[in-house]
C-alpha cells in the first residue's frame, strides 16, 4: 500500500475528506472557486495510522481504553485520557513522516517567502457532519507554529486531541473506535490578521434563512471562536446585502501574535481599539459576498471562519480559513420561508394561543 | 395568596333585594348571568373595571345585553376557536366576569376552520362595514336623542324603553363584532413584530396619530377653554366650585355668548357619560359638571395644549418608528411587516378601540336612561332615578299596569341603600375570585384587561411587602410626581395638573383628563388598553397591568412611572 503523507492545499477537494478530513479538504474546494484561503498542506490520515502502529502505540492506547469501566464517569475517562494524550506526546514520529513533513513546512516557507513561517496547526476530523459539529472547536488548533521542531510538537498535539476525555466518551457511547474516524492535520501559513471572526449565512439564533449574522474582533481568530470577547455584531440580509444591524462591543481581550514566542495569545485589548467598529461596510459586503458564494456551492447553509489579512485593500478577497455546514438549523422545515402575511395563521398563533 | 379565592360572601340567589329572575327573563347566548354560586369557585372570576360603583337594576340590563350576549354572540360568530365569550356573575352590586371557553377538542377545529373563511373578508372590508354600522348607529342615536317624551303616555314611554334596549343590545352587538377580529388581527401583527425582533415598545407606534371622534371632542373642550380666556370670564371659574359653575354661568350676563358656545358643543358632544354603559350615570346635557369642571382645572394650566402639534409629533413619531423597524429587516422580512402593518392600519384597532367609544361605550345607554327618567316622572316617582332600581321586568309590569309603582316604594328604597352598601365596599372588594390560573384566553380578557402573567404574578405575590410594581411598559418616558388614587370617575375633574393619576383602569369618558396628568399607572390592561393608548397620544409615561397599583399606592404618595421598563417605583407618604 502506498502511503500519502502529505497532500497540498491546491490538490485537495471534497473527495479528499478521508485523507484530509473535512476542514482542509473542504480549504482545497474553496481555492477551486477562486476563493482565497492560506496555503498550506494536510499530514493526512495516513500518517496518523502509521503513527498509531509505531511504537507499539496503538495496543498501549487500547489497554488504557479498556481500563474505562464507565464512560458517564467524567472524572475517570478524564484520567485515562491525559494517560493516553501524554503517550501520544512522548512518542516519537518515524522518520518518514516528520522527513516529509519538515519538508513540506520548508517548501510552503519557500512558496510565502518566509524563512521561519509562522503556521496554524488545525486539526482536520474525518467524521460525518453531525459528529464533526458535536465535536467543533474540541480538537486542538495551534496559531503561530514556527519551525520545524515545533510543527512536529503542534502535529502530536493535534493527534493526541483525538482522545480527549469528550472524544473518547462520544465514542465508547456510540460504539466508535478512533479507527473509524482518524485524524488529518491542516498546516497553513498564518494569516496576519487584521481582524478576524465567523460569519453565517442563516441567523444562527432564529433560523432565519434571509439573514446574513458577522461576528468579528480585532486581531485573531480565536478570542471569538473561545468566546472570550463580546464581539462586534453585525446582521446583514441576504438578498440586497443591506447591512441591519450594526453593533459595536466593547471588546476587551485580542488574540495577538507574539513573535519572539512565535505564538498567538490573549491579551487585554488596548484602549483605542476596544470600542472601535472592526469592519467597514465594504468589508462587511465582502465577507457576506463570500459567504453566500461558499452556501451557493455546498447548497445548504454554512458557517465560515474569515481573516482580514492586515494589508488587505479595498476590493480584495477576504481569506477563508475554514468552513462547515450549519448543523442547528439547515434541516427545518421551510415552511418559515413564507414572505406573506398571513392574517388568519398569525391569530390563530397569537391571538387564539390555547 | 392561595390558588382559590373563595366566593361564599357573595352566595346568594337574590340579584338585589326582592328580586330573584324567573328563567328565561332575558334572552342568552352561551352563558346567562348569575349571582354567584359555590361551583363558580371551579372558575376565575376578575372584578371588572368598569363599573366602578356598581351596577343597579336597570344598569343590570347592561350585563345581559351588552356584555354577555354580544361577547357571546359575537365569539360564536366569528367565532373565536377557544372562548364563547365573556359571563358575569354579581358580587354584591359588582360584577366579576370569566371567559366562557371551548372545552371539545373537535369544536375548538371546527371553529379554527370557520374563522379561516370569516377573518379574510371581514379585515379587507373592514372600513366598509365599520362605516355602515356607523350608519346604523347614527340612525338610532338620531331617533332617540331626538326623541321628545313631553305629553307622551307611560304606554308610549314604556314603548320608547323597549326600543331603547333593542337599539342598545344592537349597539353592543357590533361593539364586539367589530372588537374581537379587530383584536386578533392586532395580535397577529404584534405576534409578526415579535418574530422579526421589533421592540415590543415600538409596535403601537406604527398605529397612532390617526384622528378620532373622542380626539375631536378634547379639542372642542380646549377651544372653550380658550374661549373662556378671551371672553375675560375665567374669575367665573377660579372662584366657583365645579358644581356650581352652570348656575353662576347661566345667570352672568357676561357669560351669555360663552353658554351659547358651551351649549352647541354639548349639543354635539354631550350625549355622553361619565362612565362605560352606566344607566345610572346623566349626561353631559344633563348634567353638565363634568365638562365645566374640565375646563376648569384645564384653565390652571399655563398653555393650551396644543392638538396640532401633539399630533403632528405623533405622527412624525410613527413614521419614524416604521422607518426605522424596516431599516433593521431584510427584503424578505420586510415584504411580511409591510403586509401586516398595511392590515392593521387599514382595520386598525389601536384607532377603532378609541372611536368607537364617541357612537357605544359613552352614549348607547343614554336612550334607555332617558326613557327610564321619563317613565319615572310620568309615574310621579319621588325621585327622578327612581326606575333604575326596578328591573327591566319589574318596570314593564307597571308599564303594563300590573304591578303598581307605589308597591315598589319600599323596595326602591332597600335598594338603593343596597347600591350605596356596595359602593361603600368596592375599594375592599377581591380582585379576583375562585380558582386562579396560569393564562386565560379570550383575547379580550387578556389584552384589553390585562389578564396577563404580570397580572396573575401580581395576584400571587399579594401580602408581601411590595414597594416596587411592575406591569406592561405602554408608554415610554419615565417621570416622579404625586400619585392621585380614583377608584371611580366621580372626582375625575379634580385632578390638577402633574399628578399621576393611578386607578384600576380608565374608560374613555377619561381622556380629557390626560392633559392635565404627568403619567398613567392602572391595575388592569395592556398595550392596547385605553390608559396606553390615549398615554401614547398624550405622550406621557404610563404603566397598565399592575395588578395592585391601587390597593398599595395612596393619594399623595411620591411614584416614579417608568413607561419604558413597565415599572412603578412607590415612596410611601408616611
Amino acid at each position: 500500500m502506498e502511503y500519502h503523507f502529505i497532500i497540498w492545499v491546491k490538490d485537495l477537494d471534497d473527495n479528499c475528506v478521508s485523507l484530509a478530513g473535512s476542514k482542509v479538504a473542504r480549504l482545497g474546494e474553496l481555492k477551486r472557486m477562486n476563493l482565497q484561503v492560506p496555503d498550506g498542506f494536510a499530514v493526512s490520515t495516513d500518517a496518523f495510522k502509521l503513527f498509531l502502529k509505531s511504537n507499539n502505540l496503538e495496543n498501549k492506547i487500547a489497554d488504557k481504553i479498556k481500563l474505562i469501566t464507565n464512560e458517564d464517569d467524567l472524572d475517570q475517562v478524564k484520567t485515562i485520557s491525559n494517560r493516553i494524550r501524554d503517550i501520544i506526546e512522548k512518542t516519537e514520529v518515524p522518520k518518514e513522516i516528520s522527513r516529509e513533513v519538515k519538508n513540506a513546512y520548508e517548501e510552503l516557507s519557500f512558496n510565502c517567502f518566509d524563512i521561519n513561517l509562522p503556521t496554524a496547526v488545525r486539526s482536520s476530523a474525518t467524521g460525518e457532519d453531525s459528529a464533526e459539529s458535536s465535536f467543533a472547536g474540541q480538537f486542538d488548533t495551534y496559531l503561530g507554529v514556527t519551525g520545524k521542531k515545533r510543527l512536529i510538537n503542534a502535529l502530536r498535539k493535534c493527534w493526541s486531541s483525538m482522545f480527549t476525555a469528550r472524544a473518547l466518551s462520544y465514542r465508547l457511547k456510540n460504539g466508535l473506535s478512533h479507527e473509524d474516524s482518524p485524524m488529518a492535520v491542516g498546516v497553513l501559513e498564518l494569516i496576519h490578521a487584521r481582524v478576524s471572526g465567523v460569519a453565517f449565512s442563516i441567523h444562527p439564533v432564529t433560523g432565519s434563512k434571509d439573514r446574513m449574522v458577522i461576528e468579528g474582533n480585532w486581531g485573531w481568530g480565536e478570542s471569538v471562536v473561545q468566546g472570550v470577547v463580546t464581539p462586534d455584531h453585525i446582521e446583514v440580509g441576504k438578498t440586497d446585502l443591506r447591512i441591519l444591524e450594526h453593533q459595536i462591543s466593547n471588546k476587551k481581550i485580542v488574540s495577538a501574535f507574539d513573535y519572539s514566542e512565535g505564538l498567538v495569545f490573549e491579551r487585554k485589548m488596548p484602549k483605542l481599539f476596544r470600542e472601535a467598529a472592526i469592519l467597514n461596510d465594504e468589508e462587511i459586503i465582502a465577507i457576506c459576498r463570500t459567504v453566500k458564494l461558499i452556501e451557493k456551492k455546498y447548497g445548504y447553509p454554512v458557517d465560515v471562519e474569515w481573516v482580514i489579512n492586515r494589508n488587505r485593500k479595498k476590493n480584495d478577497l477576504i481569506t477563508i480559513v475554514q468552513t462547515r455546514p450549519e448543523t442547528v438549523h439547515s434541516q427545518e422545515d421551510q415552511n418559515q420561508a413564507s414572505h406573506k402575511w398571513d392574517p388568519v395563521a398569525y391569530a390563530k398563533k397569537y391571538a387564539f394561543k390555547s | 395568596m392561595a390558588n382559590i379565592i373563595p366566593v361564599d360572601e357573595f352566595i346568594t340567589d337574590e340579584w338585589y333585594p326582592g328580586f330573584k329572575p324567573k328563567y328565561g327573563h332575558s334572552a342568552w347566548c352561551t352563558e346567562p348571568i348569575n349571582t354567584f354560586k359555590k361551583e363558580d369557585e371551579k372558575r376565575f372570576w376578575f372584578l371588572d373595571f368598569h363599573w366602578p360603583k356598581g351596577l343597579s337594576p336597570m344598569g343590570i340590563t347592561f350585563l345581559e345585553d351588552g356584555y354577555s350576549w354580544s361577547t357571546q354572540a359575537a365569539a360564536q360568530g366569528l367565532p373565536l376557536p377557544p372562548g364563547k365569550g365573556i359571563v358575569q356573575r354579581l358580587g354584591g352590586t359588582h360584577v366579576y366576569a370569566s371567559e366562557v371557553p371551548v372545552t371539545s377538542e373537535w369544536e375548538m377545529g371546527f371553529r379554527g376552520a370557520r374563522i379561516e373563511k370569516n377573518l379574510p373578508p371581514f379585515l379587507e372590508n373592514f372600513p366598509d362595514i365599520w362605516k355602515d354600522r356607523v350608519w346604523e348607529l347614527d340612525m338610532g342615536l338620531e331617533y332617540f336623542e331626538n326623541y321628545d317624551s313631553s305629553g307622551k303616555s307611560i304606554q308610549e314611554l314604556g314603548q320608547n324603553l323597549v326600543d331603547a334596549r333593542i337599539f342598545h343590545k344592537r349597539a353592543w352587538e357590533i361593539h364586539f363584532e367589530m372588537m374581537y377580529p379587530l383584536l386578533a388581527n392586532y395580535l397577529g401583527f404584534y405576534g409578526v413584530c415579535g418574530e422579526l425582533n421589533i421592540d415590543p415598545g415600538e409596535i403601537s407606534k406604527f398605529l397612532q396619530g390617526y384622528d378620532t371622534k373622542i380626539l375631536e371632542c378634547d379639542r372642542g373642550l380646549w377651544e372653550l377653554t380658550d374661549k373662556v380666556k378671551s371672553d375675560g370670564i375665567s374669575d367665573l371659574f377660579e372662584s366657583n366650585e365645579a358644581e356650581n359653575l352652570k348656575t353662576v354661568l347661566d345667570s352672568d350676563p357676561r357669560a351669555s355668548s360663552w353658554m351659547s358656545l358651551f351649549n352647541d358643543f354639548l349639543q354635539k358632544y354631550g350625549h355622553r357619560t361619565e362612565g362605560i354603559s352606566d344607566i345610572n350615570l346623566a349626561s353631559w346635557i344633563e348634567d353638565p359638571t363634568s365638562p365645566l369642571g374640565t375646563i376648569k382645572t384645564f384653565l390652571m394650566k399655563e398653555e393650551s395644549h396644543d392638538f396640532d402639534a401633539a399630533q403632528k409629533a405623533s405622527v412624525e413619531e410613527r413614521e419614524e418608528s416604521i422607518e426605522n423597524a424596516r431599516s433593521s429587516l431584510t427584503s424578505e422580512e420586510q415584504e411580511k411587516f409591510d403586509g401586516a402593518l398595511g392590515a392593521c392600519q387599514h382595520a386598525n384597532f389601536a384607532w377603532w378601540n378609541d372611536e368607537h367609544n364617541y357612537y357605544i361605550d359613552l352614549r348607547a345607554t343614554i336612550p334607555m336612561r332617558k326613557a327610564c327618567l321619563a317613565l319615572g316622572e310620568a309615574m310621579g316617582c319621588e325621585n327622578k332615578d327612581d326606575t333604575l332600581f326596578l328591573f327591566y321586568p319589574e318596570l314593564m309590569e307597571v308599564v303594563n299596569g300590573s304591578k303598581s309603582i307605589s308597591d315598589c316604594k319600599e323596595m326602591i328604597k332597600d335598594r338603593r341603600d343596597y347600591y350605596d352598601h356596595w359602593e361603600e365596599k368596592r375599594p375592599s372588594m377581591p380582585k379576583v375570585l375562585g380558582f386562579i390560573p396560569e393564562e386565560v384566553a379570550d383575547p379580550i380578557m387578556i389584552e384589553i384587561f390585562g389578564m396577563h402573567h404580570h397580572f396573575f404574578n401580581a395576584m400571587k405575590a399579594e401580602g408581601q411587602d411590595v414597594q416596587t410594581l411592575t406591569g406592561v411598559a405602554a408608554s415610554k418616558g419615565t417621570i416622579t410626581g404625586k400619585a392621585r388614587v380614583l377608584h371611580n370617575a366621580g372626582e375625575l375633574h379634580k385632578i390638577e395638573p402633574g399628578e399621576i393619576l393611578v386607578c384600576e383602569a380608565t374608560s374613555p369618558n377619561w381622556t380629557p383628563a390626560f392633559a392635565k396628568i404627568a403619567a398613567c399607572v392602572c391595575d388592569g390592561g395592556g398595550t392596547l388598553t385605553h390608559a396606553s393608548i390615549i398615554s401614547r397620544e398624550y405622550r406621557i409615561p404610563c404603566v397598565v397591568g399592575v395588578g395592585l397599583a391601587t390597593s398599595v399606592i395612596n393619594t399623595g404618595d411620591e411614584i416614579e412611572v417608568d413607561g419604558t421598563k413597565g415599572i412603578v417605583t412607590v415612596f410611601k407618604n408616611q
